[in-house]
């Protein structure tokens, strides 16, 4: 019942005869028009490389000597050689972890990629 | 040339990037449902016992004996990965043809001849250096030459992965080392054929008439020998072909006899090749459905049947699917039977813009395509399957295969990342 009660209402309505103005632009183009550009896209900037690129989340505060905390997420790219001293993510004896690039190490580790940023989450 | 490059046992590769303790040890994957050995890496290949594609419970033990660590297939993260190593390949040239998951032919025309040699080995180190995955390359002059120097750059130690056919000299000592039956394109039977000549190495097939070539293994056989040859008659194919036909059949985890159960399976496979047509931009306009026992069960009840439903205009809408397929499943469903698997195929496939619409399914077209580019957006954004049609239900672990093993999907998902720490 209520339906049809609605619907007459509607009826009532366009009976009286309203006039809807046909929608046309009016106002001013923006003067900003030529000057817009995307949005800065996180991707662009901190994946340079997203086919060597794969991230890894800390989950202890093993390495807070280097500023990495519990939850932080470490971008890695596989295909950026290291500077000395840069962070890297390495294997030793088949166990990831994390250390300053030391060419000079004695130390059996495999590179597995460079670290190019650190995400944190300050919440 | 045109360089052949193939994943080294590519699904167990792609579990070894992320787990780095498993370097050197036997590392095997299981198909769907984790029945049997999809792939072995090296060292589980050496394990002579340890038969492919046999089932898992009949070689448990073996194993277990053998600290083999098994993996229930990935697929997500096994996509992912070949997708990196493609693109790694198309920084070396613009013509790359993705003939598998773990095998391109990359074209290398652009480069001069004397350079080949040190490409090829860059392309193999900078492939596993940027994805974590050991490839093997094989460059000569046609397809089938360099899938041959493929094969022989693995197998011979000393090649160290790489082989490069570019030389008179090279190419004799190619087809000499290799076999006529382990010949890309020389079937069994052909094989068997080109045997009873006398002739035991691709070299000798190569020397055989091509009159006799021909009529024996028709036009193909013909191709195949002159490219042996070096003489070019297969050129690479840049795009993917879209597809003739899709679809999808998995066991079931248990079996199962309750309709509702195998309904859910059903519409949830539905959606599955759903989203693969609509990303090659096809509607399909025959749809098939199956049902099937195990017949590998001695005290099962047997039953399997199947149905073919041609849809007045082809679509590729999910809801459209769903609506047709689960028609099909009701007339070929029968109590009774323990069943094992549900399959869902599309055919007739045809370019979603050229679908001709009937005069009085426009406008149920509009809707549902409008709807289905609403769903596929929110399940973009928010995950696959985070909007599905009611019927695929909320019961999958009743039905969905048993995947024990799976690795997380380390590139594909947010809260299943690699973690690092010492605890």
């Amino acid at each position: 019942m209520d339906g049809i009660e609605k619907n007459k209402g509607l009826i009532k309505k366009s009976e009286r005869g309203f006039r809807v103005l046909k929608p046309a632009q009016t106002g001013f183009s923006s003067p900003a028009t030529h000057y817009a550009e995307p949005r800065i896209d996180l991707n662009e900037v901190l994946v340079k490389n997203p086919d060597s690129t794969f991230f890894i989340r800390v989950v202890d505060e093993s390495y807070a000597e280097f500023g990495i905390a519990e939850k932080d997420v470490l971008i890695i790219d596989k295909s950026i050689q290291p500077k000395p001293t840069q962070l890297v993510c390495v294997t030793k004896e088949g166990v990831f972890e994390i250390e300053r690039m030391d060419f000079d190490s004695k130390e059996e580790t495999q590179l597995w990629g460079t670290i190019t940023h650190i995400i944190k989450s300050v919440l | 040339m045109i360089a052949l490059v193939d994943c080294n046992s590519f699904y167990a590769s792609c579990e070894q990037v992320f787990r780095p303790d498993l370097k050197g040890k036997p590392v095997v994957v299981l198909s769907n449902n984790d029945g049997c050995i999809i792939a072995a890496n090296k060292e589980a290949k050496s394990l002579a016992h340890i038969p492919m594609f046999q089932p898992v419970f009949k070689i448990k033990k073996v194993l277990e004996q053998n600290n083999v660590v098994c993996f229930s297939s990935n697929y997500t993260l096994y996509s992912d990965m070949s997708q990196r190593v493609m693109n790694t390949l198309r920084e070396f040239s613009p013509l790359v043809e993705e003939y598998s998951i773990d095998e391109s032919f990359v074209d290398l025309s652009g480069y001069s001849a004397s350079r080949v040699q040190e490409l090829a080995t860059e392309i193999k180190d900078r492939v596993h250096q940027n994805t974590g995955i050991p490839v093997g390359v094989g460059v000569a002059k046609t397809k089938s030459l360099s899938k041959l120097a493929n094969r022989y750059a693995k197998k011979e130690p000393k090649n160290d992965g790489v082989y490069v056919v570019d030389s008179e000299e090279k190419r004799i000592h190619l087809l000499k080392k290799i076999l006529v039956k382990d010949v890309w394109g020389i079937g069994r039977k052909h094989a068997v054929r080109v045997e009873s000549t006398g002739a035991i190495t691709a070299y000798d097939f190569s020397k055989l008439p091509v009159a006799w070539v021909r009529k024996q293994m028709t036009v193909l056989g013909e191709r195949l020998w002159r490219e042996l040859q070096g003489e070019t008659c297969n050129e690479l194919v840049p795009l993917p072909k879209s597809k003739q036909g899709i679809g999808t059949a998995k066991s079931f985890g248990y079996k199962l006899n309750e309709y509702g159960l195998i309904e859910e399976a059903c519409a949830s496979y539905v959606s599955e090749v759903a989203d693969l047509l609509r990303q090659q931009k096809s509607a399909a306009g025959k749809i098939e459905v199956f049902l099937a026992t195990n017949s590998f069960s001695d005290t099962d009840k047997q039953y399997r049947n199947k149905v073919v439903i041609t849809l007045e205009t082809p679509s590729s809408s999910t809801i459209k699917l769903t609506k047709v397929a689960l028609q099909a499943l009701r007339k070929i469903y029968r109590p009774g039977y323990r069943y094992k698997k549900v399959g869902v195929n599309l055919f007739n496939l045809v370019p979603d813009n050229k679908v001709q619409f009937s005069l009085f399914d426009f406008k149920e077209k509009i809707e549902c395509e409008a709807l289905t580019k609403a769903i596929d957006k929110l399940n973009n954004k928010y995950g696959k399957n985070k909007v599905k049609v009611a019927t695929v239900g909320n019961r999958e672990k009743q039905w969905a295969l048993i995947k024990e093993h799976r690795s997380p999907r380390f590139t594909t998902q947010w809260d299943e990342l690699l973690t690092i720490g010492k605890v």
